[in-house]
């Protein structure tokens, strides 16, 4: 039997491939901690990316939906009803990708809190590889029999 | 998946060692327990123990059963990356390569390295990984403290995994979509969005600040329950379902599934079903076959 090792990723997904996010998802907290069977021989090595981690729940989760829900431009499915600010706000809110007027200061002041909101989706997969990671996973295990 | 099983079926758990002291020597113990079985593995990449070079020491991905063979090109941590090789102690064995021990490893290079392998070994063979990083001080102390000692252990977990692998089920919320839903359901989250239309931050902080809330209150609650709904889809298809805890704001799914590998494409059919179910709402995707990160524990 003789493994081979594959050029491409060796995950197949619907819409896009695994990316390094999904890796770090995997392989940072799962598998077997070698802790707990080797002791003796044990060689702590500097480990890069481990503490790139971010909570889900949290001041800046608050504010980018706040800020989300804010732009978000209702209009486009007719859905106005109980708004009627909304027109108020077309100069700022018709355009999804640039915040404007009364908005551009605080984008300026949160910085890259905020600037977040306003990349695409591209950046967005690259920010969570970096930074958006959960600290302490819990499982719900069920084992197998 | 073709070619794993056969040569290996005489893979057994009837092992007699249970010190699990690691005071067994290596040598002797394989020595003793060899015995004829099918092909018999050629053991040209299996290494020699050897002494610990100054500043080396021994990356471990995970273990698997012993009669297999790696194409002599595996590659895996490290820049340049290090050919992968194998340690066995009878019929389990370790995937290794070399590793620098005074640099610090973990680039983006190092993580798919690590992952890809393991996951490549899984379409073939049954296989423990270990997490991100494991290293010890050389190949010996791999057999004497790792595979030695808890060889039935591994044994036993191997042969459960035999024709299984892990899947894993992302979904995303599109942003859009979801922020349509909360307003739309929550009264709430509607009025506290008309409160801070067009006014800065700065004075609206508190407002923001609940609304936030509000709406990833919203989000959890419809994660778990369209969570809720993907699990009982593939709960018969499946030998284990674990939840993941979310890793972004707008998780809709994060479940790892194991599975025998026979069963391949009916969870992509499921996934597909999903898919169409929530097109628009949130973008699905499957990873895998996968080893078995989630379901193997310490």
């Amino acid at each position: 039997m003789t493994i081979v090792q594959p050029t491409g990723a060796g995950t197949s997904g619907r819409g896009s491939s695994s990316g390094l996010a999904d890796v770090i998802d995997t392989i940072l907290d799962k598998g077997l901690v070698i802790d707990a069977y080797v002791r003796v021989s044990l060689v702590g090595i500097e480990l890069l990316t481990i503490d790139a981690r971010i909570v889900v729940a949290s001041v800046d989760t608050y504010l980018r939906f706040a800020e989300a829900v804010n732009r978000l431009d209702l209009s486009q499915t007719g859905n106005q009803k109980g708004l009627p600010e909304l027109v108020e706000g077309m100069t700022e809110s018709g355009s999804k990708t640039k915040a404007k007027g009364a908005t551009q200061g605080l984008l300026d002041a949160a910085g890259e809190k905020i600037k977040g909101l306003t990349t695409g989706e591209d950046e967005e997969e690259f920010e969570e590889a970096d930074e958006e990671r959960e600290p302490a996973p819990r499982r719900r295990r069920r084992r197998e029999e | 998946m073709p070619g794993s099983t056969g040569k290996r079926g005489t893979v057994r758990s009837d092992g007699p060692e249970t010190d699990t002291h690691g005071t067994a020597r290596h040598g002797t113990e394989r020595a003793a327990t060899a015995r004829p079985k099918g092909p018999r593995p050629t053991r040209s990449r299996s290494r020699e123990h050897r002494a610990p070079a100054s500043a080396t020491g021994t990356y471990v991905y995970g273990i698997i059963p012993s009669d297999v063979e790696l194409t002599p090109d595996t590659r895996g941590v490290g820049d340049p990356p290090n050919v992968v090789e194998l340690v066995r102690h009878k019929e389990i064995a370790a995937l290794v390569s070399d590793i620098l021990t005074d640099r610090p490893l973990g680039r983006p290079d190092d993580l798919v390295a690590h992952e890809r392998l393991l996951d490549a070994t899984a379409t073939q063979v049954p296989v423990l990984p270990l997490r991100f990083g494991a290293v010890v001080t050389d190949t010996r102390a791999v057999v004497d403290e790792l595979l030695a000692p808890h060889y039935d252990e591994f044994l036993t977990t191997l042969n459960e995994l035999e024709g299984r692998a892990e899947y894993v089920v992302k979904g995303r919320y599109v942003e859009r979509a979801v922020l349509r839903e909360v307003l739309d359901e929550d009264p709430e989250i509607a009025r506290l969005r008309e409160a801070i239309r067009g006014r800065p931050e700065e004075a609206t902080w508190d407002t923001r600040m609940r609304l936030g809330e509000l709406i990833n209150m919203s989000i959890e609650a419809k994660r778990e329950a369209d969570t809720e709904a993907l699990i009982e889809a593939f709960d018969p298809l499946c030998v284990s379902v674990l939840v993941r805890e979310p890793t972004h704001e707008r998780d809709a799914v994060h479940v790892a599934l194991l599975a025998d590998t026979d069963r391949d494409p009916k969870i992509r059919k499921a996934v597909d079903e999903f898919g169409t179910r929530w097109a628009g709402r949130v973008e699905l995707r499957l990873l895998g076959p996968l080893a078995p990160y989630d379901f193997v524990t310490t």
